[in-house]
C-alpha cells in the first residue's frame, strides 16, 4: 500500500488543481481499483465504468476526504460501494464467464490457467456480495483485516467471521466444480 | 468436527494475523489433530490458489479517459484564424464535387437535440466525396497551430452544398462550436473521414443553431451545411467559430473578411 504522507501531499496538490497530481493519483490507484471492481463485478466493461466513476466521485468530493482515514481506504470504499451499486443496477450481468467448464470437463481434466481463472470468478460470483467483497479485498487487493475493516467500516471481528465463512463456501463451490 | 476457535485460528494463520499466543495454541492443536491439519492444508491451498490469480488489467486508455473527464488546466497557445471565410462565395454549379475519391467514412445525421458519438458509432457507411478536387473558397487553408495542437480548416461548396473540412491533431481535448444563426445555412450532416485508433471522440451535438464537436487526437472530419431555403439569402460570412483547446480559448467570433 502507498504511504499516507505521499497520498496526503497528492490530495493537497489535487485540490489546488495540479493536473500532474491528478495523473499521479490515477496512476497509483487505477489498476488496483479496476482489478477489485472486476473481481466483484465479473465483467470488464462494468469494471471500467466503475473505475471511472470512482475517480470522478473521489475528485468531486476531495474536500470531504477525512485525513484520519488512509486515502486508499477511502477510494476503495467508494469502489466497493459503486461496484455493489452497479450489481444492483444489474447492468451486463455476468456475460464474461459461464458454466461450461464444469459442464464439459471432468474433475480429472487438467484445467488451463484461463479455465481456472474463470472457475474462480464463477465461485466468487456465487458468493453473497458481503462475502465476495472480503475475499476480493483480502486475496486480490492484499488488504489486512484492519484495512478491510476500515474500508468496509465494520469491526475486525466481523471481517474475520465473513472471511472464514466466505472461504468455506468458496472451497465447497470449487470442490463441487472439480477445481479445488 | 473442528471447534469454531480452531477454524478461526487456522484462518488467521493463513492470513498471517496470528498473535504469538494464538500461534502457540494453534501449534498444539495441529500437533494433536489430523482433522485440523487437513483443514489447514485445504484452506491454505485455496488461499494460494486465489493469491496466484493474475491481476486483471484495465483497458490501456482508461486512465486517459478518466483524466479527460476532469477539467484540464489552461494552456497558452496562439494562432490566428484571420482570413477564414474571407472570400467565401458559393461556387458555381457543376463543379466536380464527386470527382473521384472514394472514402469509407462514419456518417452521422444528427437529430436536433444532438446525440453522442457512442450512439452513432455503429453508423458507418460509404459515400463519395472529393476533397482535393472541389474548390477551396478560402484564400488559403487556414493553418491552426498552438502548443499540442495543429490543423487546418477549410470551407468549400458545390452546387449549394457547403462543407467545412477540419483536419486536426490535438494532444488534449478540443472543443469546436460552429454557429450558423443568421447564415441561412443549417446543419446537414457530419462525416468522419479519418481518425487514429487512439482518438477520443467525445460528443457531436447540434442544438440551437450551433454545432458542437468535442474531440481529441488525430482526425479529419467534414461538416455539411445545407441551404435552408432557395429563397433565403445566404451569408456564410456570418458563420461564427469557437475553438477551445485544453481549456484555452484559441479563437471565437466571426472570422475576419
Amino acid at each position: 500500500m502507498n504511504s499516507n504522507g505521499r497520498d496526503h501531499a497528492l490530495i493537497e496538490r489535487c485540490k489546488s488543481g495540479e493536473r500532474q497530481a491528478l495523473e499521479e493519483l490515477v496512476g497509483l490507484y487505477e489498476r488496483p481499483i479496476y482489478n477489485a471492481a472486476y473481481r466483484i463485478l465479473g465483467n470488464p466493461d462494468d469494471a471500467a465504468d466503475v473505475t471511472q466513476v470512482v475517480f470522478l466521485k473521489a475528485f468531486e468530493h476531495l474536500d470531504q476526504y477525512d485525513s484520519k482515514y488512509k486515502l486508499f481506504s477511502w477510494i476503495y470504499r467508494i469502489a466497493v460501494n459503486e461496484s455493489i451499486n452497479q450489481l444492483k443496477r444489474g447492468k451486463r450481468q455476468q456475460p464474461f464467464y459461464d458454466n461450461e467448464v464444469a459442464a464439459t470437463d471432468s474433475p480429472e481434466t487438467a484445467l488451463t490457467a484461463a479455465d481456472l481463472s474463470r472457475e474462480i470468478q464463477v465461485g466468487l460470483m456465487d458468493l453473497k456480495e458481503d462475502y465476495r467483497t472480503v475475499i476480493v479485498l483480502r486475496h486480490f487487493s492484499d488488504c489486512s483485516y484492519a484495512q478491510i475493516s476500515e474500508i468496509l467500516q465494520i469491526p475486525e471481528k466481523t471481517v474475520k467471521s465473513r472471511l472464514y465463512s466466505a472461504r468455506q463456501l468458496m472451497k465447497e463451490t470449487l470442490q463441487a466444480r472439480g477445481v479445488h | 468436527m473442528l471447534e469454531e476457535r480452531t477454524l478461526h485460528l487456522i484462518n488467521a494463520d493463513i492470513d498471517g494475523e496470528l498473535t504469538a499466543d494464538e500461534r502457540e495454541d494453534l501449534d498444539v492443536i495441529l500437533e494433536s489433530s489430523s482433522e485440523a491439519r487437513a483443514m489447514r492444508a485445504e484452506l491454505l491451498r485455496l488461499s494460494n490458489l486465489l493469491d496466484s490469480q493474475p491481476e486483471q488489467l484495465p483497458p490501456p486508455d482508461l486512465a486517459k479517459q478518466i483524466l479527460n473527464k476532469l477539467a484540464p488546466p489552461p494552456r497558452s497557445s496562439n494562432f490566428s484564424l484571420s482570413g477564414l471565410f474571407a472570400s467565401f462565395q458559393p461556387a458555381t454549379a457543376g463543379l466536380a464535387f464527386a470527382a473521384g475519391l472514394l472514402m469509407t467514412v462514419g456518417f452521422y445525421e444528427l437529430s436536433p437535440s444532438g446525440q453522442s458519438s457512442s450512439e452513432t458509432a455503429s453508423m458507418v457507411g460509404t459515400m463519395v466525396a472529393n476533397q482535393t478536387g472541389s474548390p477551396n473558397l478560402l484564400k488559403n487553408d487556414v493553418l491552426l497551430k498552438g502548443e499540442g495542437f495543429s490543423g487546418t480548416v477549410s470551407l468549400r461548396s458545390n452546387d449549394g452544398v457547403y462543407i467545412l473540412n477540419f483536419d486536426l491533431d490535438s494532444e488534449e481535448m478540443t472543443k469546436i462550436e460552429v454557429g450558423l444563426d443568421r447564415t441561412g445555412l443549417s446543419f446537414g450532416g457530419f462525416a468522419e473521414t479519418r481518425s487514429d485508433e487512439d482518438k477520443v471522440f467525445e460528443t457531436v451535438t447540434m442544438s440551437g443553431g450551433t454545432l458542437r464537436v468535442v474531440n481529441q487526437g488525430r482526425q479529419q472530419f467534414a461538416v455539411f451545411l445545407r441551404v435552408n431555403s432557395p429563397e433565403q439569402a445566404i451569408d456564410a460570412g456570418l458563420i461564427t467559430i469557437d475553438f477551445e483547446h485544453d481549456g484555452d480559448r484559441l479563437y471565437k467570433g466571426v472570422p475576419e473578411s
